[in-house]
């Protein structure tokens, strides 16, 4: 293992007044990836695609963000010891719906670290992570069957 | 007021009260440049009449259409309503700019040409704005790319 250095390397730390709502984002995204995990016993392989693919964008993202917190030389949170699904998972249809759920969570807690930072990357990396949150988001009630698929005005606080 | 009016003798002295006086009083008033949000929610009313235009006309794309028009139209609606906050109409009914003219009907095509487009130029803007406008712009953004979603 060649580590370049101890904070991670090119990960730029986050703003003082942008750690709280990375730490919140960053709960998302751990509470997401839990969900996709939760969820791939009740799929069918077909799903497998999609599944993959959300969690391994979740994964992504947590990395970064554990690795921007540990360069501002903030203790990144870690994962709750246990996750409450929002709602009983037992088959297909409650599946798709925790799915869709974890991802409008992800939209909200991403839409704040817009909201509390004057980091022009970080913005990036937030508006992105909120808008694949979405459409993540709106594959799944689509397959679903949900309408509206969509939200109209992603992330913001109901 | 003693130091007061020493310093400006010592500023005039040197030549630099001059220029910066004149600069700061006399420069005329200028309007301030348009707001860029301005120019979005005018985007996203014309996307709005091109969507429902298109939901009149063609029956079997009304439902998709008439969510764009639904969504596009909440969109202006909450850009506007920045700019107002940030810079009060003077007059009661400046922002009626949709004009009474006929839209035309926007195609499947144009639609997710459209929201392309509005994404992009919402995202672009998110980086450099002030904080709230980051969040606006961000919902803004993502909802565009959802409703593409929907359309496909």
């Amino acid at each position: 293992m060649t580590q370049p250095s101890t904070t991670a390397a090119s990960a730029k730390a986050v703003p003082g007044d942008s750690v709280d709502a990375v730490q919140q984002a960053l709960g998302a995204e751990h509470a997401a990836i839990w969900i996709y995990g939760l969820v791939s016993a009740f799929l069918p392989a077909a799903f497998n695609n999609p599944l993959n693919e959300g969690v391994t964008a979740h994964r992504a993202r947590r990395d970064t963000l554990e690795r921007a917190l540990t360069a501002a030389k903030v203790e990144p949170r870690p994962p709750e010891a246990a996750y409450v699904s929002p709602k009983p998972v037992t088959d297909q249809a409650s599946s798709l719906a925790v799915l869709a759920i974890a991802e409008s969570d992800a939209t909200v807690a991403w839409r704040s670290v817009l909201e509390h930072t004057d980091d022009a990357d970080l913005r990036k990396t937030a508006l992105e992570a909120l808008t694949s949150s979405a459409v993540r988001a709106t594959r799944w009630r689509k397959t679903a069957g949900a309408t509206p698929a969509h939200t109209i005005m992603p992330g913001k606080p109901s | 007021m003693k130091s007061v009016s020493r310093r400006a003798v010592l500023a005039v002295m040197t030549g630099l009260a001059v220029p910066l006086v004149p600069a700061c009083t006399s420069e005329p008033d200028q309007p301030p440049p348009p707001d860029p949000l301005a120019a979005l929610a005018e985007q996203a009313r014309k996307d709005a009449a091109a969507a429902t235009a298109l939901a009149q006309s063609s029956p079997d794309l009304a439902a998709v259409a008439g969510e764009v028009a639904k969504a596009r139209t909440e969109h202006a609606v909450a850009l506007q309503a920045e700019v107002d906050r940030e810079r009060p109409p003077t007059v009661t009914t400046s922002a009626s700019p949709t004009s009474g003219a006929q839209t035309a009907p926007a195609t499947k095509a144009t639609m997710i040409e459209a929201l392309k487009a509005a994404e992009k130029q919402a995202g672009e803007l998110v980086p450099s704005v002030p904080r709230y406008r980051a969040g606006l712009l961000g919902s803004v953004a993502a909802g565009c790319a959802s409703l593409r979603e929907v359309i496909a």
